[in-house]
């Protein structure tokens, strides 16, 4: 069974709201009904009551299956607001809010930060710097997260690593040249995004072009910087470095360069790049040269799971995508 | 609101998102060179502007002001 395939499983014993504020768009409408008719999730269609339904009934969904939520309905709105502007450390007040929730994107994200929704799904129409401001000014990022970042979970033929032939990698997408508290932030929520949708014990390597100490340089430092902030941070996670790639995930290797005790070297499960110019060109070497499978971005450092798609994504692709962020959702309230 | 007014709030909003002095800001202060702040900062700058003074700003656009008086004629613009 494919790892995909086990997620889905996995989504349909505990299905979660997905708040889609795009279920308009033709393709999203199509995700959020066949994932929430075969038991995956609780698909929430917010927007324009009216012309959602009428949509469905053209494209021949059953309406039974959508819990559509109605954008102009004024007393649910106001409730919202109130249960929102009650939160601790929200940015937008009453006014402002209202405002801001007349666009679908920012209503549901105020469910799920009330919870009437466990995850909020968007990017088909919305571009990738609009879900993340969505993101940041109404969901908010984690406590010592500093941050917005990604990882992508690698599917790799012939690989035999300590969690078979998948490793998480991060951050090939978001994030484009850290700092190191930035750094050490990706780390922790790779951390945490494996923890919660896999059920790994994390093992977390910080890599670059060195293995303790075997180079040196400002790229390097960056990265010991990197790991320090984040076992300060975090000394309940196993993150160590500074590896490089092979010293990270290769027991034979790990045992030649790392010559100290090491819950990560030889048996990471996630592996963090330096920056972006690394993470996008390794992984395309994965795909093109591996034959790998990259499933992703899923982005992280949210207070709860904020999912953006590709824009030209296809519906196979949206609904893995959503099953992907019900899983986590659901992880994450473990 | 008048020009001066408005410089006040803004430089009062600024300081208190990127946690600065307000004495410590002018006209002049540049968001890339003097604040170095993340777009984190920006974020909260954003949601304070459109709690206090009404103005709905596009992070981009706000992201792309050198200074504090470039955030000011953008926020005079949404007035």
């Amino acid at each position: 069974m494919s790892i995909l395939d086990q997620l889905y499983e996995k989504a349909k014993q505990n299905p979660q709201k997905v708040a889609f504020p795009e279920a308009a768009n033709e393709k999203m409408m199509q995700a959020a009904y066949e994932t929430g008719r075969d038991g995956y999730i609780i698909p929430v269609l917010v927007g324009d009551a009216a012309e959602l339904k009428r949509l469905a009934a053209e494209r021949g969904y059953e309406e039974s299956i959508f819990t559509i939520v109605d954008i102009h309905e004024e007393a649910y709105k106001n409730e919202l607001i109130a249960k929102y502007v009650a939160l601790p450390e929200t940015r937008l007040k009453e006014k402002a809010l209202g405002r801001r929730m007349e666009d679908p994107l920012y209503y549901s994200m105020v469910m799920q930060a009330v919870e009437e929704a466990d995850v909020t799904f968007a990017g088909i129409d919305n571009t990738t710097g609009d879900v993340l401001l969505a993101g940041q000014m109404i969901i908010g990022l984690k406590p010592g997260i500093s941050t917005i970042s990604s990882i992508g979970l690698c599917d790799i033929p012939g690989f035999e690593g300590s969690e078979g032939s998948l490793l998480a990698v991060g951050d090939s997408a978001v994030c484009t040249n850290p700092n190191a508290e930035q750094l050490a932030s990706i780390a922790i929520s790779a951390c945490d995004t494996v923890a919660s949708l896999l059920d790994w014990e994390p093992r977390c390597a910080m890599v670059c072009y060195s293995t303790l100490g075997s180079g040196q340089g400002e790229l390097i430092d960056k990265v010991t910087e990197a790991l320090k902030i984040a076992q300060e941070a975090r000394p309940d996670l196993a993150i160590d470095g500074e590896f490089q790639l092979d010293a990270a995930i290769v027991p034979a290797v790990a045992e030649k360069k790392v010559k100290r005790e090491s819950k990560v070297a030889g048996k990471a499960n996630v592996v963090i790049w330096p920056d972006l110019n690394v993470g996008n060109v390794s992984v395309k070497l994965i795909q093109q040269f591996g034959h790998a499978d990259a499933y992703g971005p899923m982005l992280q450092g949210f207070n709860k799971v904020v999912c953006d798609c590709s824009r030209g994504a296809p519906v196979s692709e949206i609904k893995g995508n959503v099953v992907i962020s019900a899983v986590r959702a659901a992880g994450d309230k473990k | 609101m008048e020009r001066k007014e408005l410089e006040a709030k803004v430089l009062e909003l600024v300081a208190a998102s990127y946690k600065k002095d307000v004495n410590e800001l002018s006209m002049e202060t540049s968001f890339k060179e003097d604040l170095s702040g993340a777009s984190v900062q920006m974020v909260a700058l954003v949601a304070e502007i459109e709690n206090e003074l009404d103005a709905t700003l596009m992070l981009a656009d706000a992201s792309a002001c050198a200074t504090i008086s470039e955030l000011v004629d953008l926020v005079e613009e949404e007035l």
